[in-house]
């Protein structure tokens, strides 16, 4: 029975934030058990975020020749959100098949989020996916699929370096104070004035181990609050160049018209520290810090632009890791497209019996090696029984196959199970694998004694 | 081919692989071809160690000491020491792509330099020896660490300064911070070195030949280094210099000393110090 695997959605690019949060899923509960209620599909899984809302559906081609599901669908979801079905018709983009499977592993990989490596849409894709686990909505295939797009999002992490650098303001301030005074313990900052941005660089700088942080406003009172929330220490607005011998970092983010932090003051304060370094952080506009204050030595200065100007370059770096990236999806695809097409009867029964007779012709070769030199008659007796004794053990469970396969919608279940029994697919087996899902927590080692010859058959043949 | 004969080659193979690994794997930003690259630079090194010890011992001690290739063969040992110790306490492994390569050019010309001695005043004690040519090796061993830090500062400040923007090579280098660190205790500890070396080198002479000072060429840039880092000293130590002024100074010091040990010692003929066949 044919599969077929569509996938609708709307993301940032292709609708704005008023029809997404129209068509957003994410208060919607049971979404998934409606629609499978409503459209003759197998399997569904919805991922609503708020850059996205893709729904994943699996269905047969024979049960649904000649409807059309993506309209279902569409009808169904615009049914539940309430809202116009033209309008959300005119803002999702349809894949199919393939195509679909593409989409989802790049969507997984964060290739097609609004900032490409962030990695957050993964965590998101994997609540969806335990959702439509525990619904009972997801099958065969998505499951499958969803596991693969979770190992796609991990391999393009690691071999590729699209989630390496930093692609926020405040972020990339962090990482250059890094490039700067190497460690940041111990070391000192202070918010002059007070923005969400500034705030937002200061709550990563603590993070990142900074010992103290003063605040310091031309509203005294307004600088004890944010000391208080922040774990810092207020600073009168008259004494912030005095203070400034003892800061490391400084971000300034003031209202002020003109420069409040000037070269000859900062002179001064680095006879103070004795030229220990400093970096200022300018996030206000107009700007708070003389531009001269650069040109000192040991002074490191970097306006909003600047900041702007590395984030921006780090983001094309990261452009140019996504095409590796999508070298990595197009492979996985490639690889599920083979699973997709073993998912039929034929194939699985055709890869058993290629299965035995591996077995069979390894084990045959083993034993006449032992028995050295034996008459052709003996020897094709032999053959004949290890071939009979795989192939009379794979006679009831094909016979069963076949069977199940005759019933409506329980093929792909047995197949997938036959297929991970006999380990078809070749799969790497993870041995931490449903550890949740474990019953108890005995600890009994999983390889059995077929194994263990086999590996001293392996050690034997190493040894010669 | 007998040991001493073949531990020469197979130190320049090792520390040429290792320099080259080393360069090849900072470039791709791949750690195991690093490891690789410091574990046959570390082969080298024992190497060395043997083969000094093997010169100590196979030969008469007075012609060794005195020989160029032993006292090439020292310098380069030093360096590596030096680094070894720098990456141990500073976890500054960074300087491995300035120490590999000049071992290796000091060990190479150690190598190329068999034959020649120095010409020694009379009157040795191999106390005074020690003392001139062990701390003025030691000096320049730092002075090299701190030349590979200065120019790594120099050019990251540079970036971070006007804003260029940091490419992956640079990413992956310590910070600046850990770079000054560097040049603070290479001046700290490499200037009372370098001036015990050079007093010591004016009484051996007064020793020997009741002349503290003879207008040789390299004690009058000896002097010149001294005096230049004499001042590198009390700016740094004093006046709280940081940063770019001392890793620029540290630098032409640096560049001094090795044009007074290559270009004087094998190029000027001079009383005290040339190396002759």
């Amino acid at each position: 029975m044919d599969k077929n695997i569509f996938l609708v959605g709307l993301n940032h690019r292709s609708a704005g934030v008023d029809v997404r949060e129209k068509f957003a899923l994410t208060s919607v509960a049971d979404f998934e058990t409606s629609l499978l209620a409503a459209c003759p599909v197998r399997e569904v899984m919805a991922l609503s975020t708020c850059n996205r809302v893709e729904i994943l559906v699996v269905a047969d081609s024979t049960r649904c020749q000649g409807m059309d599901i993506k309209a279902a669908v569409l009808a169904h979801w615009a049914e539940t959100c309430q809202g116009p079905l033209d309008v959300l018709r005119a803002h999702t983009y349809t894949h199919q098949g393939l195509d679909a499977v593409t989409h989802l592993f790049c969507v997984a990989a964060s290739l097609d989020s609004m900032i490409m490596g962030e990695p957050q849409i993964l965590g998101q894709l994997k609540n969806s996916y335990r959702k439509a686990v525990e619904t009972g909505t997801a099958r065969v295939v998505i499951n499958r699929l969803l596991h693969k797009s979770f190992s796609v999002a991990k391999r393009v992490r690691t071999e590729t370096a699209i989630a390496s650098s930093a692609v926020s303001i405040s972020y990339a301030a962090v990482e250059l104070a890094k490039k700067i005074f190497g460690d940041l313990a111990g070391k000192t900052a202070m918010l002059v004035g007070a923005g969400e941005m500034a705030e937002l660089a200061a709550t990563h700088l603590l993070a990142s181990g900074i010992e103290k942080l003063f605040i310091c406003n031309r509203t005294y009172a307004r600088a004890q609050e944010l000391a208080k929330t922040m774990h810092g220490e207020a600073v009168f607005f008259e004494d912030m160049v005095e203070r400034l011998s003892g800061v490391d970092i400084v971000i300034s983010s003031t209202g002020s018209p003109t420069a409040i932090i000037r070269a000859k003051d900062i002179r001064e304060v680095l006879k103070k520290r004795r030229n220990r370094a400093m970096f200022f952080i300018d996030i206000a506009v107009p700007r708070d810090i003389d531009p001269d204050v650069n040109s000192l030595d040991n002074v490191y200065l970097y306006d909003i632009d600047d900041l702007k100007e590395v984030v921006e370059e780090n983001l094309s770096a990261r452009k140019g890791e996504a095409v590796k990236a999508r070298a990595i999806v197009d492979l996985e695809t490639e690889a599920f497209a083979a699973w997709m097409k073993s998912l039929a009867l034929q194939p699985t029964i055709t890869d058993l019996l290629g299965r035995a007779e591996d077995v069979a012709q390894r084990e045959l070769a083993k034993t006449l090696k032992r028995l050295g030199s034996v008459d052709d008659e003996t020897r094709q007796a032999l053959e004949v029984l290890v071939n009979s004794v795989s192939r009379k053990l794979l006679h009831e469970p094909i016979c069963f196959l076949k069977r199940r396969t005759r019933e409506e919608g329980s093929s792909d279940r047995f197949i997938d199970v036959t297929r991970r029994i006999f380990n078809l697919d070749s799969d790497p087996i993870n041995p931490d694998a449903h550890l949740d899902r474990r019953a108890s927590d005995d600890d009994e080692p999983l390889d059995c004694e077929c194994c263990r010859d086999d590996e001293l058959d392996r050690k034997e043949q190493d040894k010669q | 081919m007998a040991l001493p004969d073949i531990l020469p080659v197979l130190v320049i193979g090792l520390y040429f692989l290792g320099t080259g690994l080393y360069v090849l794997g900072s470039v791709l930003r791949n750690e195991r071809v690093k490891r690789t690259a410091l574990v046959l630079a570390a082969i080298g090194f024992v190497l060395h160690g043997i083969d000094l010890a093997v010169q100590l011992v196979g030969t008469p001690h007075r012609d060794v000491v005195t020989s160029a290739r032993f006292l090439f063969c020292l310098l380069g040992f030093g360096i590596l020491l030096i680094f070894i110790v720098l990456w141990w306490r500073l976890r500054m492994r960074f300087l491995a792509i300035v120490a590999l390569p000049l071992a290796l050019i000091f060990y190479a010309t150690a190598k190329a330099a068999t034959g020649v001695n120095a010409s020694l005043p009379p009157m040795l004690s191999g106390l005074f020896f020690l003392l001139h040519i062990g701390t003025l090796f030691a000096s320049m061993a730092l002075l090299a660490m701190a030349f590979g830090a200065g120019l790594a500062f120099l050019h990251l400040e540079k970036r971070i300064k006007t804003k260029t923007g940091l490419k992956k090579f640079q990413q992956d280098m310590p910070s600046l911070d850990t770079f000054d660190k560097v040049n603070h205790w290479v001046v700290v500890l490499g200037f009372p070195l370098y001036s015990l070396g050079v007093v010591s080198g004016f009484v051996w002479a007064w020793l020997a030949s009741k002349r503290v000072f003879s207008f040789d060429p390299k004690e009058i840039l000896s002097l010149v280094v001294l005096a230049l880092f004499a001042y590198l000293f009390h700016q740094r130590v004093a006046s709280g210099w940081r940063g770019r002024k001392p890793a620029v100074m540290t630098i032409a010091v640096f560049l001094l000393t090795v044009l007074s040990m290559l270009g004087i010692n094998f190029l000027v003929p001079t009383t005290f110090h040339g190396f002759k066949p």
